[in-house]
């Protein structure tokens, strides 16, 4: 049996070497736009177009304006002379936000019970930018208006100080953003290689007319998947691998639990993945097919590995729907050794959730592939 | 050209979407069910982030405090914690994403104004939800100790807070950021994208298969035979850019501010540029998994990060600036937004559609050159 599986495994990559452009494209093209993509957004959200009103123009609003400018979230284009320009570069999606000084603002800090106003404007137009300048206003105006109780109390703030919380930020001191957007980015890459490589397992030998020759040949319908799946399993570890290391050099991204732990649960995701893969071939009848079908999927895990949004944000219902996602645990389970350390003890509900849901992909999908070859 | 060799191949490409149903309806309906499966994943508010409070000073101001800082719908008090080894193995295992450490003397030093030991840690592993904690917590602790700092001062009967400057904030189109407004009109072209992919397909189908010899040796014309394959996805495309604005509307509430008419008009130029992307990979690529391969690494990688649909493009290194312009969804993301939201009309969006029917006769032209070049 050994013998004969062996020899479609070789079979397999004697394919995968004759038509070396796909493994070339999907294994070194995928690394070459994972680094390209991770150098291009994992970096903190910077130069978003601000407009700025200045209807006072006096120090304390320049000072306003500095203040925003040195937060780095904003590149500050040409003053605005009126407020049609900002309604009309917010309609033109040129900026993504606009502060509007009023005439009295510096009169009414010096006053010592006036209640200075700034009118920002958002452009929700595009949420996660207009998040992050709102984020970046609130900051300031927090550090400005501290300053302004304290000098109307009489107090000098270098003595409150210590009233500023101290903050630790855990598993991520410095704060990188590659550390989250990265494994996302990784994951999906990830899942696409192995979902594509094992879709097109059957459906391109169906498509080409070969299946019916791999059929007649004296091997089981069980061999054949195994000797199907192996070629599959190894390329995934390979480009795995491959990956983690090529983002361990560029964006110092870090393993701190076990890499032999990471490498055992790569190997049983990608188990999880190859069945679905497996039945998306054997359902589809033609590569294209098993394409569309590979993207849908693909896509639909992709919103729950919290890159667009927090899951634990989602509706309930939806949160339920995720736990039946593998690339939901699998992300936790990277997210957790790389960045936290976390071993087993910690990880075990996801690795005991991938197991199941593993267990009946891997039943539901040897079945149903064993019955369409049979 | 001949309108009749053209027509002829649209038909013959027609049959075979047709006659092969499961593909037919898959490349229909992949666009709608991705437009479902995004629009429940992003409703999202965040709120109920869990949090931990570790009290060492257990007096009333400090319980005070953690009311204060609970008492909204986002942070959610989770637990009190007796030691820090148990504030850890909580945001170890994700069941928290932020805690407080309330220092032993916190009454006390707040009390004598001497400061606030207090300590917040966040997860930074996931900053959408830390930062947001974080953000919160600051401020909701500024304007407590302000109210303690008034009241110690003597200061009473007039409100007194750490926050003097009243800030008015109006978000337009958008008014409650909901990440799924703007994101779901951002990813109609990821949606319109799927027709490229088939493109490439049949093109590599083709060849793969040695029909193509067989139709060229017909008297239709290269650029006939280019364009009849395209033109049908561009159809089943359309098609979509009706129904997907249709649903976004009616199911999720996504308005529709801009003219319909303008919409469709620039979508199909986005469609034209998008196909022949597919179409030069069809072209160059000999065999399907190859051009499968591509097609994902050139249109759906870069469609989905690189064209400013999650990171703004205003952020992104110059150079990658520079490549999302070459991205067809990139002026597609712009144009879908500010015809979904502002209701912007072809006096602001021009330059985008001119920019996409640039690159789409563009890459139509560098395909068909180098069909030639390849089979001549």
């Amino acid at each position: 049996m050994f013998k004969r599986i062996w020899s479609l495994v070789i079979k397999e990559f004697v394919h995968l070497i004759n038509d070396w452009w796909m493994p070339a494209f999907m294994l070194f093209g995928g690394i070459m736009e994972l680094l390209l993509v991770g150098w291009a957004t994992s970096r903190p959200i910077t130069n978003l177009p601000l407009m700025v009103l200045d209807q006072d123009q006096s120090a304390a609003s320049r000072a306003v304006v500095t203040a925003l400018e040195n937060t780095g979230t904003f590149t500050l284009e040409a003053q605005a002379p009126d407020m049609e320009t900002i309604q009309d570069a917010l309609d033109r999606g040129q900026i993504n936000a606009a502060v509007i000084i009023p005439p009295d603002f510096d009169n009414e800090i010096a006053s010592s019970t006036g209640r200075p106003t700034l009118a920002i404007l958002l452009n929700g137009a595009e949420s996660i930018p207009a998040t992050a300048a709102l984020r970046a206003i609130e900051g300031v105006t927090r550090d400005m208006g501290k300053r302004i109780t304290l000098r109307r109390l009489g107090l000098r703030p270098e003595n409150f100080a210590d009233f500023n919380p101290s903050l630790r930020v855990w598993f991520n001191e410095a704060l990188s953003e590659a550390l989250y957007t990265i494994p996302a980015e990784l994951g999906l890459m990830l899942e696409f290689t192995v979902l594509l490589f094992a879709a097109l397992s059957f459906s391109r030998e169906r498509e080409l007319g070969t299946l019916e020759q791999l059929l007649v040949m004296p091997f089981s319908s069980l061999e054949i998947i195994i000797g199907k799946s192996i070629p599959v399993v190894l390329v995934g570890l390979f480009d795995f691998v491959l990956m983690l290391g090529m983002v361990h050099l560029a964006f110092g991204v870090p393993v701190r639990g076990s890499l032999a732990l990471l490498l055992i649960l790569a190997f049983g995701y990608l188990l999880v993945e190859l069945g679905k893969g497996m039945v998306i071939s054997v359902i589809s009848r033609t590569q294209h097919q098993a394409f569309l079908l590979v993207m849908m999927i693909g896509m639909a895990d992709f919103m729950f590995t919290g890159y667009a949004a927090p899951v634990e944000s989602m509706p309930q219902i939806i949160q339920y729907v995720a736990n039946l996602v593998p690339a939901y645990h699998w992300l936790t389970i990277m997210r957790g050794i790389l960045l936290k350390g976390a071993g087993m003890e910690i990880l075990w509900p996801n690795v005991l959730a991938l197991a199941v849901l593993g267990l009946v992909i891997g039943t539901f999908s040897l079945r149903y592939v064993r019955r369409a070859l049979d | 050209m001949s309108l009749r060799h053209l027509r002829a191949i649209i038909r013959k490409e027609i049959n075979h979407i047709i006659r092969d149903r499961m593909t037919f309806i898959l490349v229909m309906l992949t666009p709608i069910t991705m437009l479902f499966i995004m629009a429940y994943a992003l409703t999202v508010d965040i709120e109920h982030i869990p949090i931990a409070v570790l009290d060492f000073d257990r007096s009333s101001t400090s319980r005070a405090f953690v009311q204060r800082i609970t008492e909204g719908k986002d942070l959610n008090l989770q637990t009190y914690m007796d030691t820090l080894d148990e504030v850890n193995d909580l945001l170890m295992r994700g069941e928290i994403k932020a805690a407080l450490v309330i220092n032993p003397a916190f009454e006390h030093d707040l009390l004598s104004l001497r400061g606030m030991p207090l300590q917040i840690i966040i997860d930074g592993t996931e900053p959408a939800t830390g930062g947001f904690a974080l953000d919160q917590i600051g401020g909701r602790a500024d304007a407590f100790v302000g109210e303690l700092l008034a009241a110690q001062i003597g200061e009473q009967g007039r409100a007194l807070s750490l926050q003097p400057i009243d800030l008015r904030v109006r978000t337009l189109y958008n008014p409650s950021l909901k990440p799924r407004v703007d994101m779901i009109p951002g990813l109609i072209s990821m949606m319109l994208g799927f027709p490229a992919l088939s493109v490439a397909l049949t093109l590599a189908h083709e060849r793969e298969h040695g029909t193509l010899e067989q139709v060229m040796a017909t008297p239709v014309g290269r650029a006939e035979l280019l364009l009849g394959k395209i033109i049908p996805y561009i159809i089943v495309g359309l098609i979509n850019v009706i129904v997907i604005p249709v649903i976004a509307m009616v199911t999720f509430h996504i308005p529709f501010n801009g003219s319909f008419p303008l919409f469709f008009l620039l979508s199909a130029v986005f469609l034209f540029a998008i196909l022949s992307m597919g179409m030069i990979i069809g072209v160059f690529i000999r065999t399907q998994p190859a051009a499968l391969a591509l097609s994902f690494l050139v249109i759906f990688f870069p469609g989905f990060f690189l064209t400013g649909i999650f990171f703004p493009i205003a952020s992104m290194p110059e150079i990658m600036r520079i490549e999302a312009l070459v991205l067809p969804g990139t002026h597609y993301a712009i144009i879908t937004r500010g015809v979904f939201l502002p209701g912007v009309g072809l006096d602001v969006l021009w330059p985008y559609g001119v920019m996409m029917l640039g690159l789409g006769i563009g890459f139509t032209a560098v395909g068909v050159l180098f069909f030639r070049k390849k089979l001549g």
